[in-house]
């Protein structure tokens, strides 16, 4: 484990250097210049980009502006999806930095979810975490915990404090050794070339004859089209946190240590580059 | 360490350095530049609205002024910062502190399972060495009860054997003993047939005595004669 705390500062520390453009359409006063921000990649957009507001609200006619949106390449960007999700997703073979388009206007209703306060982006973290240990614990970890503890890891992530965080995150993270992991392995499949949001079921960590499952098994059971068959040219990248696990890699392990904060294991499916 | 775990880590790192660490000193230099140019706007603005137009020794002392407010708010910045980190550091003491405690709980926790581990592990010999002792004995027996069990197969073999003898040998003796019963019985046939002839000759004998004495019918009896019925 002395080893495996570097991945989980690896995880936490992961950055994308993000350039945020105003809609060419928007209304403004004067030129508005980009903004430049390195975002967290386990947060959340609109957690982090009260700078992004501030600046171009400077440049801009208080009337002409609404709630803030993003998106990227006509995509309108979900909010309640971690930020490396989305990037993984829809970006993840582009040059960096990342160009974000800022709007003040015209909000995709049926796109995205409003976020008039980050206290939304808290209950939706705070869900997320409860749904997680329902799957791992029953919810027994997350019940016995008190109202401080939940705020600690509210703001252990609002303030960008991994100390803080996993000093109560790792209670989440704790099963029987006897059990060999999780009841069930919360996570999250998306695909960019599907209009399901994403896959999730139940998976157990380790086999009725106690052999522990991979992320082989898993996405043999979910989504077979991502495994490679023999002499068959890769078609799709499987990627966590911007990078490719082999699929020989225990499933309960990368539960504990490439979740996010909300203690989903995110994990993005995309069409291999051809090149 | 596994090859899927050192593949993660090698992954990762690879990950920062081409995401993460050609960019990072470069947006930290900007956002402080950032920081810069909006405390110097602010300062600016508000010279703008309270200094009256003046001379040029006027608008000298006015820039001194500048000057001077502008290093006041630099070092009020720095020194929230400075204060920031001071905050965080003292509560990531804390945490630490708390990590430690934590810590030193789960080694006396895990001590505690290693010790009750340790000593279900003796009593587990124990039973084992009780157990192989129990084995060692009962196969011991085991082979002793073998060997009286072949002993008495062969006693039973010898037993079988002379059981046939017996009956070989009673069923012998039966035979002669009713070849013997046999023979009597023709020689008791034989004699009651004899018998039987000699009283009926006897008999017919008689009666011709008592007839020629008497003058009636008669039949005279030679040597060669057969028994003949006699009609009244």
């Amino acid at each position: 484990m002395a080893d495996d705390k570097d991945v989980l500062r690896d995880v936490w520390f992961g950055r994308i250097p993000t350039c945020f453009t105003l809609y060419q359409d928007e209304i403004t006063e004067r030129e508005a210049e980009p903004f430049y921000l390195l975002l967290p990649r386990v947060s959340y957009l609109t957690l982090v980009t009260d700078k992004v507001k501030k600046h171009f609200h400077k440049v801009m006619r208080q009337d002409d502006v609404e709630e803030m949106w993003f998106e990227y390449e006509g995509t309108p960007l979900k909010w309640h999806y971690p930020i490396g999700v989305l990037f993984d997703l829809h970006a993840s073979n582009t040059a960096l930095p990342w160009s974000i388009t800022v709007h003040f206007k015209d909000f995709p209703e049926r796109d995205l979810l409003h976020c008039p306060s980050n206290s939304v982006i808290e209950a939706h973290f705070m869900s997320c975490i409860k749904e997680a240990d329902a799957l791992k614990h029953k919810g027994q970890v997350v019940n016995e915990m008190q109202k401080k503890d939940h705020k600690q890891l509210w703001m252990g992530l609002q303030n960008d404090k991994f100390d803080q965080f996993w000093a109560m995150n790792r209670k989440l993270m704790e099963y029987p050794t006897e059990e060999g992991g999780f009841r069930y392995i919360p996570f999250r499949i998306y695909q960019t070339m599907s209009d399901r949001p994403f896959i999730q079921k139940l998976f157990r960590p380790v086999s009725p004859d106690g052999h522990a499952h991979t992320l082989g098994d898993l996405l043999k059971e979910m989504f077979p089209a991502a495994i490679p068959q023999d002499d068959e040219q890769k078609k799709y990248q499987v990627i966590i946190h911007g990078i490719e696990p082999m699929l020989e890699t225990p499933i309960q392990w990368l539960s504990e240590h490439l979740s996010h904060p909300d203690n989903f294991l995110h994990i993005s499916i995309i069409p291999a580059p051809s090149d | 360490m596994e090859k899927w775990k050192i593949h993660v880590r090698a992954k990762l790192f690879q990950r920062d350095c081409q995401q993460k660490d050609p960019f990072n000193g470069l947006f930290n230099t900007y956002s402080r530049l950032l920081e810069k140019c909006e405390l110097r706007d602010g300062l600016w603005e508000e010279s703008q609205e309270s200094s009256p137009v003046g001379n040029d020794h006027v608008m000298e002392s006015l820039r001194e002024k500048l000057q001077l407010r502008l290093q006041l708010r630099e070092g009020e910045l720095a020194r929230e910062k400075l204060s920031q980190k001071v905050s965080d550091l003292t509560s990531s003491l804390y945490l630490k502190e708390a990590e430690l405690q934590y810590c030193h709980s789960q080694v006396s926790r895990y001590r505690k399972e290693a010790l009750s581990l340790a000593r279900n592990a003796s009593s587990l010999q124990s039973r084992l060495l009780e157990c192989e002792y129990t084995l060692e004995r009962q196969s011991k027996e085991l082979s002793a009860l073998r060997a009286e069990c072949r002993a008495l197969q062969e006693e039973l073999v010898g037993a079988w054997q002379e059981k046939e003898q017996l009956l070989e040998r009673w069923l012998e003796e039966k035979r002669e003993e009713a070849e013997r019963v046999n023979q009597h019985n023709d020689a008791q046939e034989r004699w009651h047939h004899f018998t039987m002839r000699l009283t009926r000759h006897l008999r017919s004998r008689s009666r011709r005595q008592s007839e020629s004495k008497t003058g009636g019918q008669c039949h005279t009896w030679t040597a060669t004669d057969r028994p003949t019925v006699t009609e009244d």
